[in-house]
């Protein structure tokens, strides 16, 4: 399988210290990986094992202390600020742990605000691309809605559809089913599977769910901030490169 | 990356972030709203003060006035010379044995006429007269003049209340009066009052016209006859005491009482310097009311400042969503700046706006006063240039005031943030 030209997401030796002197403690330690486009990969481990942080530095929300990470040939560290906001608005969708939106916006405003700053489609467009994502996650019903008018399984689904509907090449979620029903749940893991199913962009979602974690096509274990264990297998969703 | 959606986004969200918190931002509105009315409400009172007296001491006194006494180069020099005052000291005359009047003042009246700045000249003489009348006796500021020349200068004829200030001309031994002292003497048009001055000869002077400028120290004191007249009660025959000047624009006064007291040679008094007590007070005033106002204002851009930062505080974690969704900083930078020139720049409006009505509400203000100036309403003068420096002070203090606070918010880290939240 020799398809290094489909390698989207690429980490090098990546270290992350926090803390500074006799107080400083390594979270990740030397995290080589490499997610090719249009993959589903679940990321697991025990609380603290350092799965936010390696999320964070994937998608040039942080800095890392060693190493390198590339999407999509561009290496996060060598990004100024600006350029890495400019990322991260153009190629990555976050959902994070707890669900964040902004509370003065509706959901489809929530949903619209980083299309609008990309610039790329007129307010119309955004908005039927953002009901489009709502819809969806079966939200768009309830587009109008603040998130203080919404239940928290709902107020995670806008987050989710947020990140998807500015058509990212990488989402990464933290958790994204953690507050939601199993019904819920499991459409959170529809759209993402079809997202990367249909090689429209590469998953990497934290979860503690067993069963997703198997069923997704890579399952990556991290332990005290080192990969345990890296197994790429068939779940529901093919790999779709067959 | 367009800066039009750029724009578009964070007007987009700063404008909603504004709306949310109608309070607390209505409560920082009020603050920039109260400086600005007051700037605007002060201004126009010491303005209108101001403006009041200063048309009054212009509508009939003259610009410059050239007096009698001689400038003396000499004398400086001797003294410079002798390195000691003394000898100036004996060389200087006393008052009494020298013939006090300007010389040759036809020649200088007609030589003012032709300097650019000057739109009147006329000579006149001054000196204190006793009137008495009915048994009543009042001091009287004397001003002997020719009539026409002088209503130039100082347009009397349009005070007059009853009578005709060029029948001073027609009948002999004639007096105007001001108002306050035909009212404390009893007199009326028509009367015939007795003048006498010491040194000079009494005579019966026919009441021709009674004037009111406005001007109580004026109307309560003022009397002008012709010159022979004065010189005669006076008992200067032929002198001139002064020349009254009009000039085309009085803000040039200081200037060109210099150089006409050089060309000259005559001492000279502008009335800026004749008023110097009053004007010094304006100026005072003035200040007092900068420092009252740029309080005020500085109180609003505190308003901003604790309201901003208690904001930028609290939405840390808006901020990251911002961020982590690809807002660049100085767009959470320019955010919060747009809401403080947002914030200040409607308390500018409503300060304008309430400004005006509070210049109109104190101008219709009923307060009888009768001191410098006389009015029967509270003095209050508006200025088109209030309600622009009402907006600029504001738009000022609102930007600074959201500078420490939209600087925070762009230094928000996301990371630190959503750590934060998971720990
Ligand atoms: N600000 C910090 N300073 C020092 N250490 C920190 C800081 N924030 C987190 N850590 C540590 O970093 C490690 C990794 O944290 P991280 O949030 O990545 O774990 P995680 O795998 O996402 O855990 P969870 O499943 O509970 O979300 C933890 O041991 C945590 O205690
Ligand atoms: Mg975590």
């Amino acid at each position: 399988m020799d398809r290094s030209d489909d390698v989207l997401v690429e980490t090098r030796n990546l270290t992350r210290a926090l803390g500074d002197g006799a107080a400083q403690q390594t979270i990740l330690h030397d995290i080589s990986l490499s997610f090719d486009r249009g993959q589903f990969v679940a990321l697991t481990g025990a609380s603290g094992s350092g799965k936010s942080t390696l999320l964070y530095l994937l998608g040039a929300l942080d800095r890392q202390s060693g190493g390198e990470v590339w999407i999509e040939g561009v290496e996060m560290g060598a990004l100024d600020d600006d350029d890495r906001a400019a990322f991260r608005n153009e190629r990555l969708g976050f959902v994070f742990q707890f669900h964040f939106l902004l509370p003065e916006f509706s959901a489809l405003e929530n949903v619209i605000i980083p299309m609008m700053r990309r610039g790329n489609w007129s307010r119309s467009e955004a908005e039927d691309r953002g009901y489009e994502a709502l819809r969806m996650l079966d939200l768009h019903e309830l587009y109008f809605r603040k998130p203080g008018q919404l239940s928290g399984g709902q107020q995670q689904r806008v987050s989710i559809a947020r990140a998807v509907a500015n058509e990212p090449s990488l989402i990464l979620a933290d958790e994204p089913t953690g507050n939601l029903d199993s019904k819920n749940a499991e459409g959170v893991f529809q759209v993402f599977a079809n997202l990367a199913s249909e090689g429209r962009c590469t998953v990497v979602m934290v979860t503690h769910d067993a069963d997703f974690a198997r069923r997704a096509n890579r399952q990556v274990r991290l332990k005290d901030g080192r990969v345990i264990e890296d197994s790429t297998q068939h779940g529901p969703t093919s790999v779709g490169r067959a | 990356m367009t800066p039009l959606a750029t724009i578009k986004t964070i007007s987009f969200i700063a404008l909603r972030q504004l709306w949310e918190r109608k309070l607390l931002n209505g409560i920082a509105v009020g603050g920039v709203t109260l400086g600005v009315l007051v700037l605007i409400a002060m201004n126009g009172i010491m303005l209108g003060f101001s403006d009041k007296f200063t048309s009054a001491i212009l509508k009939i006194s003259p610009h410059v006035i050239l007096f009698d006494t001689e400038l003396r180069p000499v004398s400086p020099l001797l003294e410079r010379y002798m390195q000691t005052p003394v000898a100036a000291q004996i060389a200087h005359e006393s008052p009494t044995d020298r013939q006090v009047r300007i010389k040759r003042p036809y020649e200088i009246v007609n030589a003012l006429r032709q300097v650019p700045e000057v739109e009147a000249a006329a000579p006149s003489l001054a000196g204190m007269v006793l009137l008495e009348f009915g048994g009543k006796t009042k001091s009287v500021d004397l001003r002997g003049i020719e009539v026409a020349a002088q209503d130039l200068v100082t347009p009397i004829h349009q005070y007059v209340k009853s009578g005709r200030l060029r029948d001073l001309d027609t009948s002999h031994d004639s007096i105007a009066l001001g108002a306050g002292i035909a009212q404390d003497l009893g007199l009326k048009v028509g009367d015939s009052v007795r003048a006498a001055a010491p040194g000079g000869k009494p005579l019966d002077l026919l009441v021709v016209a009674i004037f009111e400028a406005e001007v109580p120290p004026i109307d309560k004191t003022r009397g002008y006859t012709t010159l022979r007249t004065a010189q005669t009660l006076l008992g200067r025959p032929d002198a001139i005491g002064r020349i009254e000047i009009r000039l085309w624009d009085p803000a040039d006064a200081i200037r060109v009482n210099d150089s006409l007291e050089r060309m000259f040679g005559y001492d000279g008094e502008s009335w800026k310097e004749t008023n110097a007590n009053f004007l010094a007070i304006f100026a005072m005033q003035d200040m007092i009311v900068g420092f009252v106002v740029g309080a005020i204002l500085l109180v609003g851009g505190f308003g901003i400042l604790a309201i901003q930062i208690m904001i930028v505080l609290q939405k840390q974690r808006d901020i990251a969503i911002l961020r982590s969704v690809g807002l660049r900083r100085s767009d959470i930078l320019r955010i919060f700046l747009m809401q403080g020139v947002i914030i200040s720049l409607v308390g500018g409006l409503l300060g304008d706006g309430l400004g005006k009505v509070a210049i109109y509400y104190l101008g219709q203000l009923p307060v009888k006063a009768e001191g410098l100036v006389k009015t029967d309403t509270f003095l209050v003068k508006e200025d088109p240039a209030f309600y622009v420096y009402g907006i600029g002070f504001a738009l000022l203090v609102g930007v600074i005031a959201s500078l420490i606070p939209a600087y925070r918010g762009s230094r928000v880290e996301p990371v630190e943030v959503l750590r934060g939240q998971i720990g």
